[in-house]
C-alpha cells in the first residue's frame, strides 16, 4: 500500500499531543463524561474501548474540539484551546482529521470530498480561481489520488457518492480525513457498519497513518480490534476511565477488575 | 466537458441574453427632456382606446411623456388626493366636486361628453321600450322584478345610477338587483350572459355590441334621448400647492384637451364607425375662470 | 417614438410577429414582448433579492435555537400566504408621494413592482429553504466544520448538499411573483406607453385588462404566453441542474 507521507508530518514529530486534563462534560444536566485525564500522543494509535454509551463519542468529540468541556482543559502543550480566540481554535481544529461512524459524505464526486479540506483552507480568491476552473473542465489533484490510493480507490476519484457502497463511502471518509494532512486523526466506531473486507481496509490505513507520524485515536466496543490495531488502551466505563496502558499489559494483566470482565464479554450492557 | 457542465453554461448563457434584453429596454425609458406627466383615468374612459389617439398626439406635438394610470373613478380620485398623479380625468361630477372642495384639485374644465344607455334581454320583461325617461324605466324593472346588474363600485357609471335610483323612487334592493364590482366590458358580458338590464356607457356597449346579445331601450342625449344618461367628461389639475405637481405641463395637458387639436382628435375617434365622445371644450364664450363647486351642487 | 427592437430571445419575436395560435391578435409590434420583458425583469429581480435575503435567514433560523424560534418559522410559514392585493397597498403606502418614502418617486414604477414581488416572495422562498436545509443531516455538517470548515463553510456545505431543495424554493418564489396580479397592479398601474410598450404593465396585468374589456380569448391567450414563459425557464433550470432531477 502506498505510502501516504508529506514532508510536513515529520517536521511535527517533535509537536507535542493533545491532553485532556480532568476533563468532565455532559448533557441536560446528566455528567457523561467524569474527570478524564488522557494523553493523544503523535506515531501513535490510542484506542479508546468500552460499552456502547459510555461516553466514547462524546471523548471523540471533546478531542475533536465540537464543544468546550464543562470542566476541565484541552491542551497542546501549555495551550489551553478553548482560551484561544475563534481564528486560533480554528487553526488548531485544522490539524485534525476525523472519521464518523456513518461516512457523512458530501453529495458530490469522491474527489470533492477528498479534497474539502483542502478547499476549505485556500484563500477567497483562490477559491473563486478553483471554482471557475472547475466549470470549464476538472482539476484533479495529486494529493486526493494518493489519499485515495491509501484506502485501495486510486481510481474512484470522479465516481459520485452515491455509486458507493457502504464500505466504499467509509474508505472515501477516511481518505477524506487525511487528505489535509491532519497530525491525529480521531475514528469514532469506523467500521462497526462494515464487512470484514472493508474493515481490514481501514485499519490497514490507520496503521499507515500512524507510521506516517499522525496520532490515531478510535473508539470502539469491537475488543478484537482493539487487540489488533492499538498501541495503547484506554477502558472507557461509565463515564471514567479505568485504565490505560500499553495493549498487551491492559489485555494480559489488566489492573482494574472490571476491565478483565469487559475483555471477557461482560459488562456489555 | 462533461454533459452536466455544458448544461450548465447553456443554462446560464440563455438567462444571461434574456436577462439583457430585458434590461437594454432601460434606455428607452427615461423621459423625454420635456418632461413627464402622469394622468389618472377611470378604467372605461381608458378602454374606450381614446386616449391612445389623444396621447400620442399630444407626445408627437410637445414631447412630453404621458404615463396613463387607470383605475376606478374612487381609485383615480384617491390617487389624485395622493398625488401619485398630476392631472385626474373622471366622469362623476358629484364626486369630482367633492374632490375640488376639499381641495384637491384646481382648473376643472369639461373637455367631452358621451352618454349612458340602459341595455337589456331582448325580450324586455319589464317592458321598458316605449319608455322614455331613465327614471321610469328604473321604476318599470323595480315593479317587474327583472333582473338588474349594477357596476356597484363607486365608477362614475354607479354614481350616474344611483342617482337615477334616487329620481324613480323605485328601491333597488331585492333579489333581483345584484352588484357585479366589475369594469365595464365585464359587467356586460355578465347581463349578457344572466339576461339582465343594466345600465352602460355607451362606447363600451358598441365595443362589444357583436358579442352581446343586449337591446338599447332607453337612448342618451347623445341620440336625443333622456338627459339624466348624460356623461361628462372632467380633467382636473391635482392641487400643485398640495403636492409636487409640474403645474405648467398639466395646464399644457389640459389646454391640449380643450384646445383645437385634442378636441378634433375626439370628435373625429369612433368605435366600430360610430361616434362615441362628443366634444365640449371649445366654446364660443370660454369662461376662463377657475371652476367652484356650488354647494348645492 | 421610442425605439422598440427587442434584445430579448429572437424567438420571442418572431412568435409574435404571426397571427399567433390563428387569433387575430389587435396589439401593436412588440407590446407583448415589452411585457414579457416587464414581466421578467420585475420577478426576476424581486426572486433573486428574495433569495439573498431568505437563504442566510432560512440557515440562521433552521440551525440557531433562540427564544421565539417557533414563532418565527410560523411567521415565515403565514407570510406564504400573504394576498398580494394587500401588500400591493402597503408597499403603494409606503412608496406614495404622500407616504414616507414618497421623495424617492418610486410610485408607478418598476422599482416599486419589484419592491412588492419581494415582499410577497421572500418568505415563499424563506419557508421552502428553511425546510431544504434542516433536512440535511447533522453528521454531513459535523463532518464539514470537523475537517477544518468556518461556520461559513458549513453554510456553503449545507446550501450545497440542500441544493435540490433550494432550487425549488426559488422556483416557487419565481411561480408566486410571475403569476400574481394584484400588488403590480396597485403599485405599477398597469403603464404603457402611446406606442404600445409597457412602462409596467406585466403578463398579469395585462391579461387583467383584456378581462376587464370583456376581451377573454386574449386574456386566455396571455394566460397561455405566461404559462409557457414559465415552463421555459423550469426547462432552463432543469438543464442547469443536469441529471439530479
Amino acid at each position: 500500500m502506498a505510502q501516504f507521507s508529506s514532508s510536513r508530518s515529520s517536521q511535527h514529530s517533535q509537536s507535542t499531543g493533545i491532553l485532556l486534563s480532568n476533563v468532565s462534560h455532559g448533557f441536560d444536566g446528566t455528567a457523561v463524561l467524569t474527570d478524564i485525564t488522557l494523553t493523544v500522543s503523535r506515531g501513535e494509535t490510542l484506542v479508546v474501548i468500552g460499552p456502547s454509551g459510555t461516553g466514547k463519542t462524546t471523548l471523540i468529540r471533546l478531542l475533536a474540539l465540537f464543544d468546550s468541556p464543562d470542566s476541565g482543559r484541552i491542551l497542546v502543550g501549555d495551550t489551553n484551546l478553548w482560551s484561544l480566540s475563534t481564528d486560533e481554535r480554528l487553526a488548531a481544529r485544522r490539524r485534525i482529521g476525523m472519521v464518523f461512524q456513518e461516512p457523512n459524505l458530501f453529495e458530490a464526486s469522491v474527489q470533492r470530498n477528498v479534497s474539502y479540506g483542502h478547499r476549505v483552507r485556500l484563500g477567497w480568491r483562490a477559491r473563486l480561481r478553483q471554482w471557475a476552473r472547475r466549470l470549464v473542465g476538472d482539476s484533479s489533484s495529486p494529493v486526493v489520488e494518493e489519499t485515495l490510493e491509501v484506502v485501495g480507490l486510486a481510481d474512484a476519484a470522479r465516481r459520485s457518492t452515491g455509486s458507493l457502497s457502504g464500505g466504499e463511502a467509509q474508505r472515501v471518509a477516511f481518505a477524506r480525513a487525511l487528505a489535509y494532512d491532519p497530525e491525529f486523526l480521531l475514528l469514532d466506531e469506523p467500521t462497526s457498519d462494515l464487512d470484514p473486507r472493508n474493515t481490514a481496509v481501514i485499519e490497514q490505513a490507520v496503521e499507515t497513518a500512524r507510521d506516517d507520524g499522525l496520532g490515531v485515536v478510535v473508539a470502539t466496543h469491537d475488543m478484537q480490534q482493539a487487540e489488533r490495531i492499538a498501541d495503547r488502551v484506554a477502558v472507557l466505563l461509565d463515564g471514567r476511565l479505568i485504565e490505560v496502558g500499553p495493549t498487551e499489559e491492559v489485555f494480559t494483566n489488566p489492573e482494574d477488575r472490571r476491565t478483565q470482565r469487559f475483555i471477557d464479554g461482560e459488562l456489555l450492557y | 466537458m462533461s454533459i452536466q457542465r455544458r448544461g450548465f453554461l447553456t443554462g446560464v448563457s440563455i438567462t444571461a441574453v434574456s436577462v439583457a434584453g430585458c434590461l437594454g429596454s432601460r434606455a428607452a425609458d427615461s423621459p423625454s427632456d420635456l418632461g413627464e406627466l402622469t394622468v389618472g383615468v377611470t378604467t372605461s374612459t381608458y378602454d374606450s382606446g381614446l386616449l391612445d389617439a389623444l396621447h400620442s398626439a399630444f407626445e408627437s406635438t410637445y414631447g412630453v411623456t404621458i404615463r396613463a394610470v387607470a383605475g376606478g373613478t374612487g381609485e383615480t380620485l384617491a390617487r389624485g388626493e395622493r398625488g401619485d398623479v398630476d392631472v385626474v380625468m373622471a366622469h362623476a361630477r358629484s364626486l369630482e366636486d367633492e374632490f375640488i372642495q376639499s381641495g384637491h384639485g384646481v382648473n376643472r374644465r369639461d373637455f367631452a361628453y358621451g352618454d349612458f344607455v340602459i341595455a337589456g334581454p331582448p325580450d324586455d320583461p319589464a317592458g321598458i321600450a316605449a319608455v322614455d325617461t331613465a327614471s321610469e324605466a328604473f321604476s318599470r324593472i323595480a315593479a317587474t322584478e327583472s333582473t338588474f346588474l349594477s357596476r356597484g363600485d363607486n365608477s362614475g357609471t354607479h354614481v350616474q345610477e344611483r342617482a337615477i335610483w334616487d329620481d324613480s323612487e323605485a328601491s333597488p334592493a331585492g333579489e333581483w338587483y345584484t352588484e357585479a364590482g366589475l369594469g365595464m366590458g365585464e359587467t356586460l358580458i355578465q347581463a349578457n350572459q344572466r339576461g339582465a338590464y343594466l345600465i352602460t356607457v355607451r362606447g363600451n356597449y358598441i365595443d362589444l355590441r357583436d358579442r352581446l346579445d343586449l337591446d338599447i331601450f332607453v337612448e342618451g342625449p347623445v341620440t336625443g334621448g333622456d338627459p339624466a344618461l348624460d356623461n361628462p367628461y372632467g380633467v382636473i389639475v391635482v392641487n400643485p400647492a398640495r403636492h409636487d405637481v409640474d403645474y405648467e405641463i398639466a395646464m399644457l395637458y389640459v389646454g391640449f384637451l380643450t384646445g383645437t387639436e385634442g378636441q378634433t382628435i375626439i370628435e373625429e375617434y369612433t368605435i366600430d364607425g360610430q361616434q362615441v365622445f362628443y366634444p365640449n371644450g371649445l366654446s364660443k364664450d370660454p369662461n376662463f375662470d377657475q371652476y367652484t363647486p356650488s354647494d348645492e351642487s | 417614438m421610442i425605439e422598440t427592437t427587442p434584445v430579448g430571445p429572437v424567438t420571442a419575436g418572431t412568435l409574435f410577429d404571426a397571427n399567433f395560435l390563428l387569433v387575430d391578435v389587435p396589439f401593436e409590434q412588440g407590446y407583448i414582448e415589452s411585457i414579457i420583458r416587464v414581466s421578467l425583469l420585475v420577478s426576476l429581480t424581486a426572486v433573486i433579492l428574495s433569495t439573498l435575503v431568505g437563504l442566510p435567514v432560512a440557515l440562521a433560523v433552521g440551525f440557531t435555537e433562540f427564544p421565539g424560534k417557533r414563532l418565527v418559522v410560523a411567521l415565515i410559514n403565514t407570510g406564504m400566504g400573504l394576498p398580494s392585493v394587500v401588500v400591493g397597498l402597503l408597499v403603494l403606502f409606503g412608496v406614495s408621494n404622500q407616504g414616507p418614502l414618497g421623495s424617492l418617486d418610486l410610485v408607478f414604477t418598476r422599482e416599486a413592482m419589484i419592491i412588492s414581488q419581494f415582499v410577497l416572495a421572500t418568505p415563499v422562498v424563506t419557508g421552502v429553504s428553511l425546510a431544504a436545509v434542516t433536512e440535511i443531516e447533522d453528521g454531513v455538517r459535523d463532518a464539514a466544520y470537523v475537517m477544518g470548515g468556518t461556520r461559513l463553510d458549513v453554510a456553503l456545505v449545507t446550501i450545497s448538499e440542500a441544493r435540490a431543495g433550494i432550487v425549488t424554493a426559488v422556483l416557487a418564489g419565481l411561480g408566486r411573483a410571475i403569476s400574481e396580479v394584484g400588488s403590480v397592479l396597485i403599485v405599477g398601474g398597469n403603464i404603457v406607453r402611446a406606442d404600445g410598450t409597457s412602462v409596467t404593465r406585466t403578463l398579469t396585468t395585462a391579461i387583467q385588462l383584456e378581462a376587464r374589456q370583456g376581451r377573454f380569448e386574449i386574456a386566455l391567450l396571455l394566460g397561455g404566453v405566461l404559462i409557457a414563459l414559465v415552463l421555459v425557464i423550469n426547462g432552463i433550470v432543469l438543464r442547469i441542474g443536469g441529471r439530479r432531477y
